[in-house]
């Protein structure tokens, strides 16, 4: 029970997504955070206010932080199907000290 | 991209990047806006010298002189977003009487600091100030009403002598109205001898030529007395 508990905990911690998660994360993260700087820029100086820029980028990366960095359900839609594990039943004719295993 | 502290890596590394580009954008933008500074009025009203002693215990004796001086400038033009404050300051100035390494004399005699309404809560200001900055402002990012400069009959800040403690009837003395502007990012910028693209030099800065008069006689007949109590 503990264990299982402790289990859960480690996956939420390390957040694993999948391949094509990790591609629209990358996106997202460089996409996101350049507009971010755009927008905090031209608000600035069009409304000449240093303030509100820096506010602006500021709240922008804290949003980009949230989106990209908790492994959201939208980043694990393509999990990798693994092949099936091969021969469930314990091998034959293995040879210990010149003794076949019963 | 892997795990959550990969992500959060990777973020934070390009947020620095943007960052960095977002700042070097507002530096640049201050070429961007005029800057027109101008002097109207820049002159002494009072002129005197007098002997004093730089400290109590100093025995020796030095000429200072005494200014009093009218200045009208208008450096509004130098408050933009990125303006933080503005170093307003007067020198007087001065050929040296021997020509060489220092040809010109230069002391600041008077200053001020012209804070931008976005770094008023940095400045060392009394709480009633601050207050009366603030309503100023009115909420706004700019108030380019500061920088317009009316003082009259301003006294010297700082005391104004020489290294030789000769300062009387030296000639050719002018004043010279300095400023330097210092922005949230990028580089600090001072009064330009020349037009710069938008940014033009500071027009009329410097005073006519005066000079100092000659010592009163009224602190010499001091002077004497003092020194006749010290030997008794």
């Amino acid at each position: 029970m503990a264990e299982q508990l402790l289990d859960q905990v480690r996956d939420v911690f390390e957040g694993q997504i999948d391949f094509e998660g990790q591609k629209l994360v990358e996106n997202l993260v460089n996409i996101s955070l350049s507009v971010v700087g755009a927008i905090a820029f031209l608000v600035g100086y069009f409304l000449q206010d240093i303030k509100l820029a820096v506010y602006i980028g500021l709240a922008g990366t804290a949003a980009t932080f949230l989106l990209t960095v908790p492994p959201w359900p939208i980043y694990n839609k393509n999990p990798v199907k693994w092949l099936p594990v091969a021969g469930t039943a314990p091998p034959t004719n293995i040879v210990i000290d010149e003794n076949m295993l019963p | 991209m892997y795990s959550s502290l990969v992500r959060l890596q990777n973020t934070f590394g390009f947020f620095t990047t943007v960052a960095f580009v977002v700042a070097l954008l507002i530096s640049a933008s201050d070429f961007l806006s005029d800057r027109t500074p101008t002097v109207h009025v820049l002159k002494t009203t009072q002129l005197s010298t007098v002997l004093g002693r730089a400290d109590y215990y100093s025995s020796k004796k030095e000429e200072y002189a005494v200014i009093k001086f009218t200045l009208d400038a208008d450096l509004s033009s130098l408050f933009t977003w990125n303006t933080k404050q503005v170093f307003a300051y007067v020198t007087a100035e001065w050929p040296s009487a021997a020509q060489g390494n220092n040809a010109t004399n230069q002391a600041v005699i008077w200053d001020t600091i012209i804070t931008a309404p976005s770094s008023d809560h940095l400045g060392n200001f009394s709480p009633s100030k601050l207050k009366r900055l603030r309503k100023s402002a009115n909420g706004k990012g700019i108030d380019p009403s500061r920088g317009k400069l009316q003082i009259k009959n301003q006294r010297l800040k700082y005391p104004l002598t020489h290294p030789t403690g000769k300062l009387a009837q030296t000639k050719d003395v002018r004043l010279k109205l300095h400023y330097n502007v210092q922005p949230w990012v990028g580089f600090l910028s001072w009064n330009q001898a020349q037009d710069w693209g938008k940014w033009k030099a500071l027009k009329n800065g410097l005073s006519k030529k005066f000079t100092l008069p000659a010592v009163k006689v009224k602190e010499q007949a001091k002077k004497k007395t003092t020194t006749g109590g010290a030997k008794a």
